[in-house]
């Protein structure tokens, strides 16, 4: 409950804040929700039990509470979206947005609405939370976006609106049948085969435009690139978690019975965008856009685990959604951070970076590589329990999707040369190296990578119980 | 009854204070009458007995039972944010000031009357004491071509439907021998061989139902008349006259329940259809009040979903839909107002920058137009919800057009949105002075917007 009031009432507050104060108010808030996160970790029951549970009364006629509550796999994201929110905000810190105070009041609000929807365990909170989510995002991308930022953002803003109405179509059918929200009384409805399919695919539309995976993603890599660096590291570090996150706890549990004959072709929709993406990001002159098209690749992996459904899958799934939020920050912010020195994104007039920006050059390198899923760092544990878990699925899909390392080493590599090694350039020639205040996040990042490649064990014990439990709940 | 009588006697005071030069106090009076009514309305409210027979009057044509008395109350309480509002409105008015409110007040006269109608015949006087009035009001800004046609439109169609209205109700009395809704529900319930006039008539009197809330084919002269007419008057049809002609028609609706599966396929396709037409027209037009006439067209749409439900649950939702709804398109309406000022300027580029001009009038409006839209926790969310809920059972295609509906309609929404906070100021764009008024009016519809959105539970329970 903290942890979402803490957002809020500094969202309300940042409002009024004029000039600077509003940064130095959001990252205090930030970084206070980040040490409750952390204290709620201590003696936190990884047994896939509920944690800290709320359960207010809220709309009596319909069955809704406002029922939150954390079991391993929230408080996973839940971290993810806490341990980024302060990164992101030092990420911003030199970037000026006219009115801070409404920046930084959207972006908390964005905050708290991710944390709510991460935790809620009522379907009409979850779905709250789920479009509260949405409209922060869309002014902030609206408001301090780039070129041709209104028609791309209402494109956005329609598509995943669309999904989300087929979402809450399924979440009241449910309710209809089962008489409330509670996430248990859902699980608990058993639906005729012909049913339980109309519900998936309303869920299924939702999540799927949220991740996105092909052949829903067009609106992705415009927003990217469109949207503020702030904004773009919200929604590919943490929002489309949104949608691989209810797919876990939503969709597959609420209608398993058809599930199981649907998963083989979603695996394919999901398998066909990594190579899809893969070789659209190869061909990327944007910076930016390879890294939004790179995203969907790594998304692409991550949905087909989780598709997948068994144990590894859901765990390196989670484990993979943890560590591609802190890499693709990573990777936004080296873009960022270019963007501004070079005053372009062309991946052809960039070149030579390494020459005069020695500590950015190593700091991206280690980013680079977690991307790649180099061993000792992070994308290796999710990236290779992902891969098991797609074989033992369907042994020709995994090694489909197993070429998304092969790709992602090509255009990860390929980027780094073009922007940090060759021959400088005019534009290059005098490149200044990172500051103190944007050494900190970055190294920050690095860290995490290199301390998540070593020694991954704690996140999966934190999400073992609750992935258990989760499957045994679908009954696959 | 009384708050009924309240309305009637103000009306009637503030014509002749008009009449005899009291223009300066007009307000004042007409503020004091509607607060006046407005308690009146809330004890009836309290005291209201629901074991005991209610209190019918009229030989039984009237009851003003807590369907009555809550829709009674909001549409008073809308018509002080509309009393509110026209202080600047009809600034340039004089003399005539009297009469205008005057004529809105008899108006509500009809509105009750439709509230609480328990007999066909007050059905039909009550559209027509609703209506009267207006194609005057509709028509007054004299040297104005557009207010003229507005007048003539809405007069000729209103005529027509009324006539069809009362025609129909003529059939229904032919083949049941009554006009009471008690009457036709005793009828209903005792006879499975109904003669084929009763169908001819049921029909008929959905049809003319059908005009008044403007449903799609039989919408053609709402978007004229919307843009035609001052907006104030816009405004209050909009809302309070949307309001009255859809609590009478669910009260029809639920009369004729039992009968449901010989109506309802066609209210289902009307709803359909107005959906679609409504949405999708909307999303081409540049001048806000024809913007917000297709809106409220496919709101219409929607609403005629309540109609389907034919559950207990019904009218609550029906309640909170048209609560929430009417709050949004005040508070929007005010804006506009606002943003237009003086210059006449109706279309959309008037908010341009309004987010940088005046960011609370800005935000005031997003949120009426979030609601509008659908987009949770706002009012508009729920009200859609419920409605949408209802029918799910019994009509799962026709949800699933009313959600592609609100899809598109996040289109049209957005634009306005987009043009406030995204788009930059014209050059000759200066900051908007508020009166008080308008403030107010604006912090209560938001507020509204948001209150509703948290405990909407409660207001579905007042009916």
């Amino acid at each position: 409950m903290e942890l979402l009031l803490i957002p809020f009432a500094a969202a309300l507050l940042a409002i009024f804040v004029r000039g600077d104060g509003a940064r130095y108010l959001a990252l205090g808030a930030t970084l206070t929700n980040l040490g409750v996160t952390l204290w709620r970790l201590v003696g936190f029951q990884t047994d896939g039990s509920f944690n800290h549970e709320t359960n207010l009364p809220w709309i009596p006629e319909l069955g809704a509470s406002f029922h939150l509550g954390f079991d391993g796999i929230s408080m996973l994201l839940v971290l993810l979206t806490n341990i980024l929110a302060p990164i992101i905000v030092l990420t911003t810190w030199k970037r000026d947005f006219g009115q801070a105070g409404r920046f930084y009041g959207l972006f908390l609000l964005m905050q708290g609405a991710l944390v709510g929807v991460f935790s809620a365990l009522d379907g009409l909170l979850f779905y709250v939370f789920w479009e509260l989510a949405l409209i922060p995002i869309y002014f902030i991308c609206a408001i301090w976006g780039g070129d041709d930022k209104n028609r791309i953002t209402l494109k956005f803003f329609i598509y995943t609106f669309f999904g989300s109405l087929f979402m809450l179509a399924s979440l009241i059918y449910m309710q209809q049948k089962a008489g409330s929200f509670d996430l248990n009384a859902l699980y608990a409805v058993e639906l005729a085969p012909s049913e339980a399919l109309w519900v998936l695919l309303g869920f299924f539309l939702a999540f799927a435009i949220k991740m996105p995976i092909f052949p829903f993603h067009t609106w992705q890599p415009d927003t990217y690139t469109v949207a503020p660096t702030g904004g773009t590291m919200l929604l590919s570090g943490i929002m489309l978690k949104m949608g691989l996150y209810g797919a876990m706890r939503w969709m597959v549990p609420m209608a398993p019975e058809a599930f199981v004959g649907q998963s083989t072709w979603m695996m394919i929709l999901a398998v066909i965008g990594i190579v899809y993406a893969s070789i659209i990001a190869v061909r990327q002159s944007d910076l930016k856009r390879m890294i939004a098209y790179s995203s969907i690749a790594h998304v692409g992996l991550i949905a087909a685990g989780v598709f997948a459904f068994n144990r590894e899958g859901l765990q390196g799934g989670l484990v993979q959604m943890l560590n591609h939020g802190i890499n693709v920050v990573g990777l936004f912010f080296v873009c960022d951070l270019l963007e501004h020195r070079l005053g372009t994104r062309d991946l052809a007039k960039m070149g030579g970076v390494a020459k005069t920006a020695p500590r950015m050059a190593v700091l991206f390198m280690v980013v680079m590589l977690g991307t790649v899923a180099v061993p000792l760092t992070n994308g290796f544990v999710g990236e290779f329990l992902l891969l098991n878990a797609v074989w033992q699925a369907n042994a020709a899909l995994a090694a489909v999707a197993g070429l998304t390392i092969i790709f992602c080493a090509v255009y990860m590599l390929r980027a780094y040369q073009l922007t940090m090694f060759g021959p400088t350039g005019p534009r290059t020639e005098n490149v200044a190296d990172v500051d103190l205040v944007e050494t900190l996040p970055l190294a920050l990042l690095v860290a995490l990578i290199l301390v998540l490649g070593v020694y991954p064990q704690p996140v999966l014990d934190l999400t073992a119980g609750s992935v258990e439990r989760l499957i045994q709940a679908a009954g696959l | 009854m009384f708050s009924f009588l309240t309305v009637f006697a103000l009306a009637i005071v503030v014509l002749f204070a008009g009449l005899f030069g009291l223009r300066k106090h007009l307000f004042w009076i007409l503020a004091t009458g509607l607060t006046a009514a407005f308690a009146v309305g809330i004890g009836e409210w309290i005291g209201y007995d629901p074991a005991v027979e209610g209190p019918k009057v009229l030989a039984g044509m009237l009851s003003f039972d807590y369907y009555a008395l809550s829709f009674g109350a909001v549409a008073l309480g809308a018509m002080w944010l509309i009393a509110l509002m026209s202080g600047f409105s009809f600034r340039h008015l004089n003399k005539s000031l009297g009469d205008h409110y005057g004529l809105m007040l008899f108006s509500l006269c009809g509105a009750f009357c439709l509230f609480s109608y328990e007999s066909l015949l007050m059905l039909f006087l009550g559209v027509e004491i609703l209506s009267i009035p207006l194609y005057v009001l509709a028509g007054s800004q004299r040297r104005s071509l557009a207010s003229n046609e507005a007048a003539l439109k809405y007069y000729l169609m209103g005529s027509f439907a009324t006539g069809i209205l009362l025609f129909g109700i003529a059939l229904l009395f032919g083949s049941t021998n009554s006009l009471d809704l008690q009457g036709m529900h005793t009828y209903l319930a005792g006879s499975l061989e109904r003669p084929g006039l009763f169908y001819t008539g049921l029909l008929l009197v959905f049809m003319g139902m059908s005009f008044k809330v403007a449903a799609v084919p039989f919408h053609f002269w709402s978007p004229d008349v919307y843009e035609g007419s001052p907006t104030l008057v816009t405004t209050y049809m909009s809302t309070i006259v949307k309001m009255a002609a859809f609590a009478a028609f669910f009260r029809l609706a639920s009369t004729f329940g039992i009968a449901a599966e010989h109506w309802a396929p066609i209210v289902a396709g009307l709803s359909a259809l107005t959906i679609l037409v409504g949405n999708g027209t909307a999303v081409y037009q540049s001048r806000f009040k024809r913007l917000l006439a297709y809106s409220s067209i496919s709101h219409t749409g929607y609403l005629l979903l309540g109609l389907l439900a034919g559950t207990p649950g019904a009218g609550g939702a029906m309640f909170l839909y048209l609560l929430s709804y009417v709050t949004a398109t005040i508070g929007a309406f005010a804006v506009f107002q606002l943003a237009t000022g003086d210059s006449g300027k109706e279309e959309i580029s008037v908010f341009n920058g309004l987010a940088k001009r005046n960011p609370w009038l800005a935000f005031s409006m997003a949120v009426s137009v979030l609601s509008m839209a659908g987009i949770p926790p706002l009012a508009g969310f729920f009200g859609k919800y419920f409605l949408f809920a209802g029918a799910l059972a019994h009509w799962p295609w026709l949800v699933v057009v009313a959600l592609l509906g609100s899809a598109v309609g996040i289109y049209y929404y957005l634009r306005l949105i987009a043009a406030m906070y995204f788009t930059p100021a014209d050059d000759d764009a200066h900051e908007i002075d508020v009166p008080w008024a308008y403030a107010v009016v604006a912090l209560v519809c938001t507020v509204l917007a948001l209150a509703l959105g948290v405990a909407p539970g409660y207001v579905m329970g007042l009916v």
